[in-house]
């Protein structure tokens, strides 16, 4: 496991929340709320939770716990992540104990997704934090330097100890609620330990030797004919997953005026350019090139493995240079001195700077097929790599012309990922943050996912956001090769494991592993 | 004498204060900071906004600097921003980690270089001599991330060791310790013993030319007399002049074998807390690094003076 | 002596071999073969399996599997090399189906022997430059501190160790984001030349500080001073040249440790840009245990590197140590 991922670990494995989406088939489950009923206007959901059940410590879970979790999230002093995401419309959700065992959750306003959205949120105890929290210091009441005895949580495991930057022990913890369908207690397991292990090799070779169970990180292609070689001998178990949802993009800078008194302003954020692009990319070649065969070719942030959201009708221009060219020239785009590269009316010549991390060496790889493909176009491409963070600060700032990057969904649903298609949105890569809309189109956007959002009615939902894709791919502000496949490595004695395509893959659902 | 180590005393804390500045403000210099990190690269602005005036980020570097510095003079070196411990803790504990590779490592480079730099430096032009030396080159040209690679990969497919890490899960004997030391140590040594065995050659061969060797052989002194006492003394000048740096090559190549063999170190430390833009840790990472150096230089200034008495001040 | 003539002749091949790359190497260091990723080497025969005589030939490989990246030679295609057509020495007679990898692929499907070959201009020059720079920058700082005693050693050898100490990576991490977005070839190779000569001069001086000590001391150089030789005379003439072999040997460590730092600077932004071959890069993108398994012809620069270094070692180290004592006699 990376550092990174820490702290989200600790929190899956040992913490629990109201309802859960089962990432393996992105339902919602009931969790910690048995079931509920929803008001006729939409807007008000009760949720009747399980009796009996109690904290790692021991202590009651009841309604309060929930209206706490709730009033932390929200309070200003903690400026937890989500404080944002789980909102409707900016307003937050209203929370109420109607019984010791009665939530009652109201929406500001009708929204879609419904109960989907708490997923996200933990339920803490109220006995534990009511304090820290009144008296403002609950952002640094836990952390991974709180002593193991003081938390208290609802998940299949106790944090037994941390040793920072080398591993995290848990062990079972024994008031979980959750059995299994014949009765049996869970969690299976007695004890996890997460290691931090920086080199991506190294945790294949614990594999491997057997000092690890499982692989926490994503595999990369160039793992797999290893890891095959051992699952064919029956020293490792190599599950796969499926095609992925997630494609790392390409997009240029779209914010406006951002190329200034830059001659090449007058092209360089066209529509045309990008759709040129895509045009231009032979996607067979890129999938061969970058993940070895292993994944699909996409053409949009949706991706076909999606099933339920896929917009399968929306048209897609196939590998064609030629056409490329031609739209190309349409915008001024033309070689004007026969050295086979393209220049503009003033014969500047086209080319642009494109950005990614260094270290990926998909991304690495990925750079390089784009770059060698929009050459035969005659658009130039300078590639520069970069450290991570200095990629990530450009976008912030705006200070760049292209970058080729990805960021990882979280739900299939697209309402758990407004930032991404909202105009206003933080991860509206291209010109994020918008006060209002900058062109029609994303307008258009903002107004169908608004509508989108609103409706509780599935097949309306669908409708709408069909529409969406069909405007994003008439305009392509971000434009997507290929999305890899994903594989799932644990040793030949862990059984049960339910995979799942986002991360993290298998310890999402930690409580029903078992080893033999 | 007083005087003098007076002296190195006071160079050595004005280096690691300087050393220590010197990180924290070139680490706010680099792109990015600790908000993005934790947050990624979807945050919205208010909440970057909000973390970074919780860790006091929001502030001009000097304004900060100033604060650090308020603080370090009292010997509080602040919080780790991702561990949320404090720095001196950490630093300690790894410090100690490294220490632990680090001495095994240069020991076993000392046992090992030393004397095979003696003998290919003494009887030049032997077929010993060109194995060692083709050895030592050997060690030399490989990167010691590859080193370690193929070293994991063999104790990955041997099962002989275990792959990396410092001790078992909930196990602390030494055995254990020992156990997993052999990996690291062992990459981190290769290329120190070889840097040893090429310097204390050189030298060795550059001693035995010397015309008080001709003479003492010509006097009827055996010759392995003359090699062990008198040509070695003047031999070990240059490797005990930079012997006090090898602790910093070694902290340099520990960062490659740390992080491949999962050795909970400075090195790692370091890297990570770099990548995180964790600036107080950094700070606190560099101070324990140039307290190495400061003590090696230390030890190897002393050193140079028990062997050659002719540079001593 | 005979070593250091063995040293001289592999060196002026790697040299030569650098310097004549467009020639001798079959490809370009940018010629991708997209079907033919990590593909083992083409190694020429001249018996068929029959038993037969050719002129030097090759078998193609054909891919077997691509995700498992597996190749299947087909031993019943006899691809003739084609000599000094092309313009260069040798290539393949079929560039399309079997083109000619001595060294095999690496992942974007580039020729390895092509790359090593243009990575030694690169790398080798780099390091070689890098190298004087670090040892000169070192020699006169230590030279001076040695010489001078006192104060004056005192802060130059502080100086030497905070550049020792100080992580380089630092530096250049923020300093990358300072430099232009784009730089050039030439640009990052002069930016990495005065980097490496400042970070490897410190051991260098240190070395030279503590030889220069101890030679003052000595009978020949105190008879100098009475006899008139200035300080410079001195230093120059008697005292450095009493280092060179402690300088031949950092050369020696030198030379791989620059070229294995390039790699470690191209992750903050500050390395050869793709596709120009480079050693350093070329091994870090080898260090993994999937090379070391499966395509083990990817470690070739590190075999390349040990032959530098080697070469090296003989030429300068090998020369009597007599030959440079300049005492008074």
């Amino acid at each position: 496991m990376a550092q990174e991922r820490a702290l989200d670990l600790v929190g899956r494995l040992t913490m629990g929340q109201l309802v859960r989406i089962n990432r393996a088939t992105w339902d919602i489950e009931p969790w910690l709320a048995e079931s509920w009923t929803r008001s006729t206007d939409g807007l008000q959901y009760t949720l009747k939770l399980r009796p009996n059940v109690t904290f790692s410590d021991g202590h009651p879970f009841t309604a309060d716990d929930v209206v706490f979790s709730f009033e932390a999230l929200y309070d200003e002093k903690t400026s937890s992540p989500i404080s944002e995401t789980v909102r409707v419309g900016g307003k937050p959700l209203r929370v109420d104990a109607s019984g010791p065992l009665t939530v009652v959750v109201t929406f500001p306003s009708p929204f879609g997704p419904g109960l989907r959205l708490l997923d996200n949120v933990w339920i803490l105890p109220k006995h534990r934090l009511a304090a820290a929290l009144k008296q403002g210091t609950f952002a640094r009441a836990w952390g991974l330097n709180t002593p193991p005895e003081e938390l208290a949580g609802l998940g299949p495991f106790v944090l037994e100890k941390f040793e920072p930057g080398q591993r995290l022990s848990f062990v079972r913890n024994p008031h979980y609620w959750r059995t299994t369908a014949d009765g049996k207690r869970l969690p299976s397991l007695d004890r996890v330990i997460l290691e931090v292990v920086p080199e991506q090799d190294a945790e294949t070779l614990r594999l491997q030797s057997g000092q690890s169970d499982l692989i926490a990180t994503e595999l990369r292609t160039s793992d797999y004919a290893p890891l095959k070689r051992l699952a064919d001998a029956g020293q490792i178990s190599l599950v796969d997953v499926g095609d992925g949802y997630d494609a790392d993009s390409f997009w240029m800078n779209l914010k406006p005026g951002v190329f200034g008194g830059d001659p090449r302003a007058s092209w360089i954020q066209k529509d045309e350019l990008r759709r040129a692009i895509s045009m231009a990319v032979d996607r067979e070649l890129f999938l061969n090139t970058v993940y070895l065969g292993a994944g699909a070719p996409v053409f949009g942030p949706i991706t076909a493995a999606n099933k339920k959201w896929y917009a399968s009708g929306v048209p897609h221009e196939a590998h064609d240079p030629a056409g490329a060219r031609q739209l190309l020239a349409s915008i001024g785009l033309v070689d004007r001195n026969g050295d086979g590269m393209l220049e503009d009316a003033r014969n500047h010549p086209a080319r642009f700077t494109l950005l990614t991390q260094k270290g990926r060496s998909d991304r690495e790889r990925a750079v390089a097929v784009i770059r060698d493909q929009l050459k035969t176009i005659g658009l130039t491409v300078d590639v520069v790599m970069l450290d991570f963070l200095e990629v990530v600060k450009r976008i912030y700032s705006g200070n760049y012309e292209a970058i080729y990057l990805g960021a990882p969904a979280t739900d299939v649903d697209p309402a758990s990922n407004l930032d991404f298609w909202l105009s206003s949105g933080a991860q509206h890569f291209w010109n994020p943050s918008q006060k209002t809309p900058a062109t029609e189109w994303e307008r258009r956007i903002d107004d169908l996912m608004a509508k989108q959002i609103a409706t509780t009615d599935d097949s309306t939902r669908r409708d709408l956001f069909d529409e969406i894709q069909r405007i994003f791919a008439e305009h392509q502000p971000a434009v997507y090769f290929a999305a890899p496949h994903v594989f799932v490595a644990t040793s030949s004695r862990v059984t049960h494991i339910t995979p799942s395509l986002i991360p993290p893959q298998v310890l999402w659902a930690a409580d029903t592993i078992q080893v033999r | 004498m007083a005087v003098y180590l007076t002296r190195r005393l006071v160079f050595a804390v004005l280096l690691i204060f300087i050393v220590s500045s010197a990180s924290l403000v070139l680490t706010r210099l680099a792109p990015g900071d600790f908000a993005m990190v934790t947050l990624g690269v979807d945050a919205r602005p208010e909440l970057l906004e909000q973390t970074r005036a919780r860790y006091g980020l929001d502030r001009s570097i000097a304004a900060q600097y100033r604060d650090w510095l308020s603080h370090a003079v009292r010997l509080d070196f602040g919080q780790s921003m991702q561990h949320g411990v404090p720095v001196a803790g950490l630093v300690a504990g790894a410090a100690a980690n490294t220490a632990i590779l680090a001495v095994t490592a240069l020991s076993a480079a000392t046992l090992i270089g030393l004397p095979l730099g003696i003998i290919a430096g003494s009887k030049g032009g032997t077929a010993a001599s060109h194995a060692i030396r083709a050895i030592s080159i050997v060690a030399l040209s490989t990167p010691s991330l590859l080193t370690s690679l193929i070293l994991l990969v063999v104790a990955a497919r041997t099962g002989w060791f275990p792959v990396g890490d410092m001790r078992s899960a909930g196990v602390s004997t030494t055995t254990d310790l020992l156990w997993h030391l052999v990996l690291p140590a062992t990459a981190l040594a290769l290329p120190i013993a070889a840097m040893f065995e090429r310097l204390q050659a050189q030298a060795m061969s550059e001693a035995i030319a010397q015309p008080f060797v001709l003479a003492a052989v010509g006097r009827g002194v055996p010759r392995s007399r003359v090699v062990w006492r008198g040509a070695l003394k003047a031999a070990l000048r240059p490797t005990m002049a930079i012997y006090g740096l090898v602790i910093g090559a070694l902290l340099s190549g520990s960062f490659a074998v740390e992080a491949v063999t999962s050795w909970p170190g400075l090195g790692q430390l370091m890297l990570n807390a770099l990548r995180a833009r964790d600036i107080y840790l950094v700070a606190g990472c560099a101070a324990a690094g140039s307290m190495f150096l400061a003590v090696g230089t230390l030890l190897s200034d002393v050193a140079l003076a028990v062997v050659d008495p002719r540079a001593r001040e | 002596m005979r070593a250091s003539k063995v040293g001289l002749v592999l060196l002026a091949c790697a040299v030569a071999g650098a310097a004549a790359a467009p020639m001798v190497a079959p490809h370009t260091p940018d010629q991708q073969y997209r079907a033919l990723l990590d593909a083992p080497p083409t190694v020429p025969h001249v018996i068929d399996d029959d038993g037969a005589w050719h002129a030097p030939f090759i078998h193609p490989w054909v891919l077997a599997n691509r995700l498992e990246q597996t190749f299947n030679q087909d031993r019943s295609t006899r691809v003739p090399l084609a000599w000094f057509s092309g313009g260069t020495l040798v290539r393949s007679t079929d560039d399309e189906r079997a083109p000619l990898m001595l060294l095999g692929t690496d992942s974007f499907g580039r020729d390895v022997f092509s790359r090593l070959l243009y990575g030694a201009r690169t790398s080798l020059g780099l390091a070689a430059l890098a190298a004087l720079a670090a040892l000169a920058i070192g020699a006169v700082v230590g030279g001076i501190a040695g010489y001078a005693g006192g104060i004056v050693d005192d802060v130059l050898m502080r100086a030497s160790e905070f550049v020792l100490v100080l992580p380089a990576i630092y530096v250049v991490l923020a300093l990358r984001a300072v430099l232009p977005l784009v730089l050039s070839a030439t640009q990052v190779f002069l930016l990495l030349v005065i980097i490496f000569g400042v970070v490897g001069a410190p051991l260098v001086a240190r070395g030279v500080r503590g030889i220069v000590r101890s030679e003052r001391g000595l009978e020949y150089a105190i008879a100098a001073r009475s006899l008139g030789a200035s300080h410079s005379r001195l230093l120059l003439r008697h005292l450095l040249p009493a280092t060179s072999g402690f300088l031949v040997v950092q050369c020696t460590l030198l030379v791989p440790a620059f070229i294995v730092a390039e790699a470690t600077l191209s992750y903050v932004g500050l390395g050869f840009p793709d596709p120009i071959a480079s050693w350093g890069q070329m091994l870090h993108d080898a260090s993994n245990v999937r090379a070391l398994a499966d395509f083990p012809w990817l470690l070739s620069p590190a075999v390349a590197i040990f032959v530098v270094v080697l070469a090296l070692n003989l030429l300068l180290q090998d020369r009597r140590a007599a030959a440079r004592y300049t005492g008074p006699m």
